[in-house]
């Protein structure tokens, strides 16, 4: 059953880093851009 | 109905009547169709693609530009000594103001584009008169589609700050759908297809246009009202 | 509590939760056969874009709304959600190209999800643009919800002619996971996925509504 199954999890990885990341970022922008004034 | 047709005819007559009086505009337009034209003639090398694969494309972004040109204008003339107030202060409907600015754009685009496709056929050798009818159908088609938006946005954009670089920005999605219509079809048409296969284009095409027509008539009022 | 704060709140309760599928999709759906791991990058892409879609809904019907009933609420509401379907844009257009390498071999493919988020992508960026370059208050958002009904309108249309027009466009030629026969699993965690995205969505645009009032200085009416 694990053969034939490509090897791609790098890609995976890479996306399910990508996603909090730019969640993250918002949600500090967010935060700054309240906080100010 | 046919006085809101009767004033919109006022307003596109008085548009063009100026445009053809000082005729600077209109020619820079056609000067600059040419240039463009001429541009993509000597980019490119005939023995590596095809003329014909890259002739639909070309002549379309060349009347994108055109009509991008008469835009910017469109609601220039009426932002200098106040004659916009003046002409929301007349008797003259709002939708009937669309309407005629649509028809003075579209009057206006229309010639460059008159010029444009002889220079293109002349330039490109490509073999037009066969599909003569329905490829100007599909320029009527699309420079309906492009400026219906246009005309809407230029309203809006005329007081803004950086209106000439904001119009393509705002304007950009909606070019790209009818731009893609009138390529695929173009394409199609020069390539000899029948015409069974360009009607789906063109119907798309038709569609595109009755829909954001009517779209951007009811619109308007709001982008010069208070 | 101020709505800011509890937006915070409602974002925190949705990334914790996002790190439960994340747990479920890792660890508890099944591999799928001809794709590998990196089809469980679906389970983000898919959400996202339909987050998005709804956020530009919505949008347009605030933008419809406000220009008949005129309530600023209505923009502010409008101003919202179409930062934050930005964000969630731009979550589609990073996560599809990183899928689509591994399974279609290419960056980039015109499929109907890619395309149109990227339409709705440069819609959103045009209506951010057009917000910020007027300056009286009243005309901005009475362009704004021009602006935004337009916009659900091309969307719309492109929908439409997808779906009345198949013939003339290209479908990716590929494996396509999402349609019924999925395995329940799958199916599962997608829906909780889209629950959780929901959840974000909602936090962040009570955040990005709360920051619009106070920058037009109005007391605390939502």
């Amino acid at each position: 059953m694990s053969e034939g199954v490509p090897q791609n999890a790098g890609y995976l990885v890479a996306a399910y880093i990508v996603v909090p990341v730019i969640l993250l970022a918002y949600a500090a922008s967010l935060y700054r851009r309240s906080t100010r004034s | 109905m046919r006085e809101l047709l009767g004033q919109a005819w006022t307003v596109a007559r008085k548009d063009l009547v100026l445009e053809f009086r000082t005729r600077t505009a209109l020619l820079s337009a056609v000067v600059f169709t040419a240039l463009v034209l001429t541009v993509f003639n000597f980019g490119r090398d005939p023995t590596a693609v095809a003329t014909i694969d890259l002739a639909p494309s070309i002549l379309w972004v060349t009347f994108t530009f055109a009509a991008m040109l008469a835009l910017n204008r469109a609601f220039q003339l009426e932002l200098e000594n106040g004659a916009l107030e003046g002409l929301l202060v007349s008797p003259l409907s709002r939708h009937s103001l669309y309407l005629g600015k649509l028809l003075a754009n579209l009057g206006f685009v229309g010639v460059v584009e008159a010029v444009g496709l002889p220079l293109f056929v002349l330039f490109f050798n490509v073999p037009v008169a066969p599909v003569l009818l329905p490829l100007i159908g599909v320029i009527a088609l699309a420079t309906v589609g492009f400026v219906s938006v246009g005309t809407l946005f230029s309203a809006m954009v005329v007081r803004t700050r950086f209106a000439e670089l904001m119009l393509p920005v705002l304007l950009l999605p909606f070019l790209l759908l009818p731009l893609t219509y009138a390529v695929q079809a173009t394409a199609r048409l020069l390539a000899g297809r029948p015409l069974s296969e360009v009607s789906g284009w063109l119907k798309l095409l038709a569609a595109y246009d009755l829909v954001f027509v009517t779209v951007a008539l009811l619109l308007f009022p709001h982008t010069v009202d208070e | 509590m101020s709505l800011a704060q509890k937006g915070r709140r409602v974002v925190l309760a949705g990334l914790v939760l996002l790190g439960g599928v994340y747990v479920r999709a890792l660890a508890f759906t099944p591999v799928e056969r001809f794709q590998g791991p990196a089809q469980k990058i679906f389970y983000l892409h898919v959400p996202a874009a339909v987050t998005t879609e709804l956020a530009v809904i919505l949008v347009g019907l605030a933008s419809v709304f406000f220009l008949f009933l005129k309530d600023p609420r209505l923009d502010r509401f409008a101003e919202a959600s179409a930062e934050v379907g930005t964000v969630f844009a731009a979550i589609v257009l990073t996560t599809g190209p990183i899928w689509g390498k591994p399974i279609w071999g290419t960056w980039w493919t015109w499929d109907a999800r890619l395309t149109s988020t990227l339409f709705l992508f440069f819609l959103l960026i045009g209506y951010h643009v057009l917000r910020g370059a007027v300056t009286d208050a009243g005309l901005r958002a009475r362009y704004a919800a021009v602006l935004g009904i337009c916009a659900v309108v091309l969307v719309g249309f492109i929908h439409m002619s997808v779906y009345l027009f198949p013939t003339l466009h290209p479908q990716p030629i590929v494996l396509r996971p999402a349609k019924p026969g999925v395995p329940p699993e799958m199916l599962v965690t997608l829906l909780l996925s889209f629950g959780v995205f929901l959840v974000l969505y909602v936090g962040f645009v009570m955040q990005r509504y709360a920051i619009a009032q106070q920058r037009e200085g109005a007391a605390s009416d939502v």
